[in-house]
């Protein structure tokens, strides 16, 4: 009921008449909904037919506060607290985001601080490069992340990463962003082994920067507009670089439409991420691996993870990304009664109604189209593939933007090459 | 090296910019006016495409016509889930719906 009200609210209606659950919001069980709405229908005939108040007529403004520039005054511990009490946090210590610190920011773009790169859905929020930066000192990124994350919120902002529902949805998806190009090394985007763990500042702080801004930018609360049922681990962090020098194929940006020298980010919202033993290190092998295990519940948005190992193999078979995507589209299927499509008709999958096989042991196709589908090279040696599947919303699509580099830019990734961990010896 | 911590915190004063962004206020809107009676009326069925929604409003679409049998029902189904149908090509489509009904019982479902 709060995602209702929350919803309406920002459409401009905060008063429109909500008559609360009495049949759960998954049921499909006829004689549950038939009872639940049974109870409810003399508070459904209340609201459909009581005289409006005069605030319902008319609502009153709330008044509007002018964000403060300066959020707080304070020592270390309490503005952690005071961030954090404020809903503005995501559970890990942040960064003050002092004034000095914001303007070492500032120095990974040409853009004014009050340029506005997007608004955020469900808030409407201005993402201003001051307001990116602010949340990228809390989220502990560099300078160098900086043309990183302003073509980030460019993704999010675009309608056909579908954010809006995403965002919201009681599937806890996240945010997956796959960096290439020039500045994935400039930045020091890991895309070797390990890529997607802790350990990385560009990966985890990137990453995390996209959750606050998420949060403070587009206003989204948990429970309240985020309403995953589960919630998600990788709305901390699901940041990748493409080992482009390692893969045999075009890069995925380059796939995207962009020029090989370019940088781009790319943006779906996957809310499962799974590794699987492969079936054999032969081209077979692989791609047995993929086409049997894509989950049939999911069926939308689906990248196939490889290593450069695995990439290698399949090219000297003669494989492309096309052509897998186009096998793993044709031969990743289902027996019917295993599809969702099967059971509801194709109604939330999306998927139109001659689609939908008519019989329990029909195949199915799990993924919607090759086009659904791409292809990513990352990791280190190892016999593991990856799977990132996400939702088949119509129109959703890969979002990919090409990442602006500042002038002074190779004085600025000179700065902070150093930046690098070394580890015990022992 | 030996360090106090808590000092070298405690000596630190930080002032901080606010991470929220400023958003243009939204014009507010009233809800539409009730009819004082569903005898007659058409009543608009709009589901969010989930299928919990459409069982319920066929729950509701029920009990309606038992209570008020000369109600009419009109059924809308939105383009794209979660997403405002007037954000939607179905936008021409459903401002036509509204204006065609009395009132609109919506069912948001998983």
């Amino acid at each position: 009921m709060t995602d209702g009200r929350s919803a309406a609210s920002n459409k401009g209606m905060p008063l429109v008449r909500i008559v609360p659950d009495e049949v759960p919001c998954e049921c499909n069980v006829k004689e549950d909904a038939d009872a639940g709405i049974r109870a409810s229908m003399a508070r459904i005939i209340e609201a459909l037919t009581k005289p409006l108040s005069a605030e319902e007529q008319a609502p009153k403004k709330k008044e509007k506060g002018t964000p403060s520039r300066i959020a707080f005054k304070g020592q270390l511990e309490e503005f952690d607290r005071f961030f954090y009490k404020r809903g503005w946090g995501d559970g890990l210590p942040l960064r003050p985001p002092t004034e000095a610190a914001v303007r070492e920011m500032l120095a990974g773009t040409d853009l004014e601080p009050a340029h506005v790169v997007g608004e955020i859905v469900p808030r409407n929020g201005k993402a201003t490069v001051e307001k990116i930066a602010i949340n990228a000192v809390m989220a502990g990124a560099l300078p160098t992340h900086m043309p990183i994350l302003i073509a980030c919120v460019e993704a999010l902002a675009d309608p056909r990463a579908h954010l809006g529902a995403y965002g919201t949805s009681t599937g806890s998806w996240m945010p997956f962003w796959i960096i290439n190009g020039p500045v994935r090394d400039d930045a020091r985007v890991n895309s070797g082994s390990g890529a997607m763990s802790p350990g990385d500042i560009a990966n985890a702080a990137i990453g995390r920067t996209m959750g606050l801004i998420v949060k403070n930018v587009g206003g989204t609360r948990k429970a309240i507009e985020d309403m995953g049922v589960y919630g998600n681990p990788g709305k901390y962090s699901c940041v990748a670089g493409e080992n482009e020098e390692m893969s045999p194929w075009e890069p995925l940006h380059v796939e995207q439409g962009f020029a090989g020298d370019e940088s781009a980010v790319t943006l779906f919202f996957p809310n499962c991420y799974s590794q699987i033993w492969q079936y054999g290190s032969d081209d077979k092998g692989i791609l047995a691996t993929l086409i049997y295990n894509l989950p049939p519940g999911r069926s939308g948005l689906t990248c196939l993870l490889m290593t450069p190992t695995q990439a290698k193999t399949l090219a000297q078979k003669g494989w492309t990304k096309p052509m897998i995507r186009k096998y793993v589209y044709e031969y990743g299927r289902v027996p019917a009664y295993r599809h969702p499509s099967f059971h509801d008709g194709g109604g939330w999958t999306g998927r139109s109604p001659e689609t939908v096989p008519p019989n329990a042991m029909d195949s199915a196709a799990i993924v919607p189209s090759p086009d659904h589908i791409r292809v990513l090279v990352l990791g280190g040696p190892g016999a593991f593939m990856g799977l990132a599947c996400g939702g088949g919303l119509p129109g959703g699509q890969f979002v990919t933007k090409k990442v602006n580099l500042p002038s002074g830019w190779t004085k600025l990734v000179a700065k902070y090459k150093g930046l690098v961990p070394a580890y015990e010896k022992y | 090296m030996n360090v106090d911590v808590n000092t070298s915190r405690r000596s630190a004063d930080y002032e901080v910019l606010s991470p929220w962004a400023d958003a243009d206020p939204v014009p507010l809107r009233g809800i539409a006016p009730r009819p004082a009676d569903l005898a007659g009326k058409k009543i608009g069925l709009f589901s969010n495409r989930k299928r919990a929604a459409q069982l319920t409003l066929g729950a509701v679409e029920r009990e309606l016509l038992e209570k008020f049998p000369t109600v009419q029902t009109s059924w809308y189904e939105c383009s794209t889930i979660n997403t405002p149908e007037m954000l939607t090509e179905g936008k021409a489509k459903f401002v036509a719906w509204v204006a065609g009904v009395d009132a609109v019982v919506l069912s948001v479902a998983d």
